[in-house]
């Protein structure tokens, strides 16, 4: 990442050099400004969805639903740690459902909670690429914006999605484990 | 109105209903809970405003757009239409900026093209892996590991190629 970085930021700078050098300090704090902007928006979202994971989390609910999924999210992620796979759980669901908002809190503490498994590289890489994959049962917003947009069948692309996002999840799923599955890590 | 508005009340509402019957103290648990967001924001924040600032870079010096060029027949010979080949490369680094392009493809070929179902699939497939990378690796102290990150492009992009050719044949 940090290699990326540099080289991204020196040949933007340098480009900028020749056509504009004048828009190199402004597009800087125009990208700064969009993250206060970000967090302030998600500093709202994970207010709200991580009291209403605690109070799941203290009605046992997130218990119920992660003693149901263990067995598999366990083997997926190799992770006996309880907490995380309660965690990973929430985060899977909700992504699959399109409540993007639940999901990133979730999958932000399971990834803190991971850091303590023995296999934390392979666990956390794993509920990455999970996330990346973007699996969604119903793409809610895109179908609106092609109703909005005038579309006659908006729901035409629901199947063509679906196939897409589940090829690229096996795809990563088959990667990690290439990449990490043989090493402890 | 759709049924997916009715979806999280209810789910909330049961929520809250099942905890207080296992005599949960709601108010304080949810407190106890929201509590969680400004810490985890605190983390969050400098890698999420170096990943942004570097984006708004990339855009500025026009090094996206000629990366687009560069790349629009490598495009098109994988089967992807090279209208969109400026949203493939956004994607990756802005949700807001792809749903941006999204729209304009709409309105310039019509929201039922092939051209538009493409950039829905792409769209819908694909995830702002730059920006999830520095919020879920914002935890993980020390080096922040980069094979995910090519792992998850790989991914989208192969979702992407694989989303066009659907497109043609469903």
């Amino acid at each position: 990442m940090n290699f990326i970085f540099s080289a991204v930021f020196i040949a933007a700078a340098a480009l900028l050099l020749v056509r504009d050098p004048a828009a190199f300090l402004p597009a800087m704090l125009e990208g700064a400004k969009n993250a206060v902007g970000l967090c302030v928006t998600l500093a709202a979202v994970y207010a709200v969805w991580l009291g209403i994971l605690k109070v799941a989390e203290d009605a046992g609910i997130l218990r119920g639903m992660a003693r149901g999924a263990k067995p598999f999210l366990g083997k997926l992620f190799r992770t006996k740690d309880d907490a995380a796979l309660e965690k990973i759980a929430v985060n899977v669901t909700a992504n699959f459902l399109g409540m993007g908002g639940a999901a990133t809190p979730a999958g932000v503490s399971a990834m803190n909670l991971l850091g303590a498994s023995e296999r934390a590289r392979y666990s956390r890489a794993m509920l990455f690429v999970f996330n990346c994959a973007g699996l969604q049962m119903f793409p809610t917003t895109i179908v609106s914006l092609r109703a909005a947009a005038g579309a006659v069948s908006a729901y035409d692309i629901v199947l063509p999605v679906l196939l897409a996002s589940l090829s690229a999840l096996l795809f990563g799923v088959a990667a990690v484990m290439l990449v990490y599955g043989g090493k402890r890590g | 109105m759709k049924w997916t508005a009715y979806l999280l009340p209810v789910l909330f509402a049961g929520i809250l209903l099942i905890a207080s019957v296992r005599k949960v103290r709601v108010y304080d648990s949810f407190a106890a809970g929201a509590a969680g967001a400004l810490p985890l924001l605190k983390n969050l924040f400098p890698y999420i405003a170096a990943i942004l600032v570097l984006a708004e870079l990339f855009e500025a010096s026009g090094l996206s757009s000629a990366l687009c060029s560069a790349l629009a027949p490598a495009f098109s010979f994988l089967g992807i239409p090279e209208e969109i080949a400026p949203l493939v490369l956004v994607k990756p680094f802005s949700g807001s900026g792809s749903l941006s392009l999204v729209s304009e493809i709409f309105e310039m070929y019509g929201a039922d093209s092939y051209i538009a179902r493409c950039a829905s699939v792409v769209y819908a497939s694909g995830e702002t892996i730059f920006y999830l990378s520095a919020v879920y690796f914002a935890p993980v102290s020390g080096k922040k590991p980069i094979a995910p990150v090519l792992i998850a492009l790989a991914a989208n992009f192969l979702a992407a190629v694989l989303g066009c050719a659907f497109c043609r044949i469903l």
